[in-house]
């Protein structure tokens, strides 16, 4: 939605500009000023929880990427996260732990397999594709599972951190910085995709695959493309989030880290980047916020035994709320604060001229 | 001649929907395409444009064969169209279905588009001006910025419209453009196909209903009914040809036919 007021673009460039007025530049600007600042301030639990939030939000990108802008429904995504995290854990049993090596091998592994599930997907639509993604998702578990046996580690993989040169990436705050930067980053290419001609073809293949075909997009390229790029991604994700945790295991990759994602980029709003990243933060945070939630409460002895299952409850019924009450989601409800901050006291845009 | 249909016959399951059907294009010209409904003018536009492949029979464009080639690399030869039910990105503005035309124009993959910045940067706002261009050309400045879900009917098809030119194709098919139109909207369609054929000087293949719209403003006229073409030429000679007129109003009834 466009505002009127003081700011009259002159050039096609400034129209295309996404920090285009004073405001949003000052707000952009003390944003990254406090998220530099905060760990002088934040607990180091505070800081790994945005760390935490920065490492879903890419995770969340790279399934928006697919779902929200191609729309093709994923359920292959903690595959895909677990195939970065085990390409890094193969390479550290091999001693080639460096994180130089293992992020690009990361992404190479996440893109072929997206090339081995884009290409069948081109004749699976809507639950057909969600259900093949899903036997991906079972195929590179079984998989991961072999090779930690493999190597006689039943219970996991160590994975020593990140070294680059002399400089080692360890402790709370370096993660912190680095994570934000990375979440930072893919964000800003997720904006920028979605206003230039790969990510409009998507959008376009999404919306009505017939008519992109008659302007000329290749719909089955751009259909794989998309797993390629999306699962490349995804892997990336997943190798950081081995170093980050310094330790890998089949465990943390079951179905319901592929329905956490789903849930992020539903509950954030699908199609949005900014939607992405919200999604990402609600989902993880969420947890905490019950734990929390419960704490204040103060109530007595075996509270803790519901608490478990009170969790899993409470995100099912905010995915089914969100379904139904907001589809599109915390970037919808952002959308209309926005709106209403922008147009009062009035409740309306003023009417223009009939078109 | 721009575009040579020959001898096209198209099956689906034993249902003949177009049988042995030969027209031609010239350059420049707009060719009118009626008939009653299920006579297989949309079936016809769907061969030239890809979407089916016809059994038997060539379609010739330019010096070229297409017949059979998938809709995007019918685009890739240069030609556009619309839809009768306009098939636009329902999720996204004005502006991004021009530029969604665009696409054959630009190069930027996904990593370019990425990054944003240096040649895809300035490609988005060199083609971002190529549509600037159509919007003037369709007067469509006032809702470029809207969502075509939002847009009445009638401004949709004319935003179709600017999204098939958007290719810069040689050929524009137009399915049933006035389809769901006012009175006002249809003269404004009629001034921008007078205008695309004297100004752009594209070649037009147009099925059409309104029997005014095509008297007034096609060059030539051919006739498809149950698949087969019924007659072709100038409208003037078409339109009262007996055969053509029977095909749309029946034949009369044998008790006038006796009384004459």
């Amino acid at each position: 939605m466009a505002f009127g007021g003081g700011y009259f673009k002159t050039t096609y460039a400034g129209d295309l500009a996404l920090i285009d007025t004073r405001l949003r530049r000052a707000a952009l600007g003390l944003l990254v000023f406090a998220l530099i600042v905060l760990p002088r301030f934040a607990s180091p639990f505070m800081l790994d929880l945005v760390a935490q939030t920065a490492l879903a939000a890419v995770g969340a990108l790279a399934l928006n990427l697919l779902t929200g802008l191609a729309g093709q429904v994923s359920l292959g995504h903690a595959g895909f996260i677990a195939a970065g995290a085990f390409t890094t854990a193969v390479l550290v049993e091999h001693r080639l732990p460096s994180p130089l090596l293992a992020l690009p091998a990361a992404a190479l592994v996440g893109a072929g397999l997206g090339v081995i599930v884009g290409i069948p997907a081109l004749r699976l639509k809507g639950l057909y594709l969600a259900l093949g993604t899903l036997a991906l998702h079972h195929v590179v578990l079984y998989a991961c599972g072999e090779f930690q046996s493999h190597w006689g580690a039943n219970t996991g993989v160590s994975i020593p951190p990140p070294r680059f040169g002399a400089w080692v990436l360890k402790g709370t705050i370096a993660w912190y910085y680095a994570l934000t930067a990375i979440g930072g980053l893919v964000l800003v290419l997720s904006v920028n995709l979605q206003r230039s001609r790969a990510g409009r073809a998507w959008m376009a293949i999404r919306d009505r695959e017939i008519a992109a075909e008659s302007v000329g997009i290749d719909v089955a390229r751009y259909k794989v493309l998309a797993f390629v790029w999306s699962s490349a991604l995804t892997s990336v994700a997943g190798a950081l989030f081995a170093y980050q945790r310094a330790f890998v295991s089949v465990e943390a990759f079951g179905f319901f880290l592929a329905i956490e994602y789903i849930a992020m980029v539903i509950i954030g709003g699908l199609g949005s980047a900014l939607g992405a990243v919200l999604g990402a933060a609600f989902v993880t945070l969420l947890p905490y916020g019950i734990d929390a939630g419960v704490a204040a409460l103060r109530v007595p002895g075996g509270a803790e035994y519901y608490l478990f299952p009170l969790k899993f409850g409470a995100f099912g019924l905010l995915m089914a709320a969100f379904l139904v009450f907001e589809p599109q989601g915390l970037v919808g409800i952002w959308r209309r604060a926005r709106n209403w901050v922008v147009l009062w006291p009035l409740r309306y845009r003023p009417l223009r001229p009939a078109s | 001649m721009v575009l040579r249909v020959e001898d096209v016959t198209l099956d689906f399951d034993g249902l003949r929907a177009l049988s042995g059907v030969s027209m031609s294009v010239d350059a420049g010209g707009l060719a009118a395409l009626v008939g009653p409904n299920g006579a297989g003018k949309t079936c016809l536009l769907n061969c030239v444009g890809g979407f089916y492949a016809p059994t038997s029979g060539r379609i010739v464009f330019g010096d070229a064969a297409i017949q059979g080639l998938p809709p995007h690399r019918i685009a890739a030869h240069g030609i556009a169209r619309t839809f009768q039910f306009v098939e636009l990105f329902r999720g996204m503005t004005v502006l991004d279905n021009i530029l969604l035309g665009r696409h054959r124009h630009m190069r930027a993959g996904v990593l370019a588009g990425a990054l944003f910045w240096g040649r895809s940067r300035r490609e988005e706002t060199a083609h971002r001006r190529r549509v600037e261009e159509i919007v003037e050309f369709l007067e469509l400045e006032r809702c470029r910025k809207e969502l075509v879900a939002s847009l009445p009917f009638g401004v949709q098809k004319i935003v179709a419209i600017g999204r098939a030119l958007a290719l810069e194709p040689k050929l524009l098919l137009l399915d049933e453009p006035s389809t769901g139109m006012n009175r006002e909207e249809k003269e404004n369609l009629a001034r921008f196909l007078l205008r695309i054929k004297h100004e752009l000087g594209m070649t037009m293949l147009w099925v059409e209903h309104d029997m005014e719209l095509v008297g007034d403003l096609a060059d030539t006229v051919t006739v498809l009914d149950f698949g087969q073409r019924i007659a072709a030429g100038p409208p003037g000679a078409v339109l009262h040809d007996p055969r053509v007129i029977e095909a749309y109003l029946g034949r009369a009834a044998s008790r006038e036919k006796g009384a004459g």
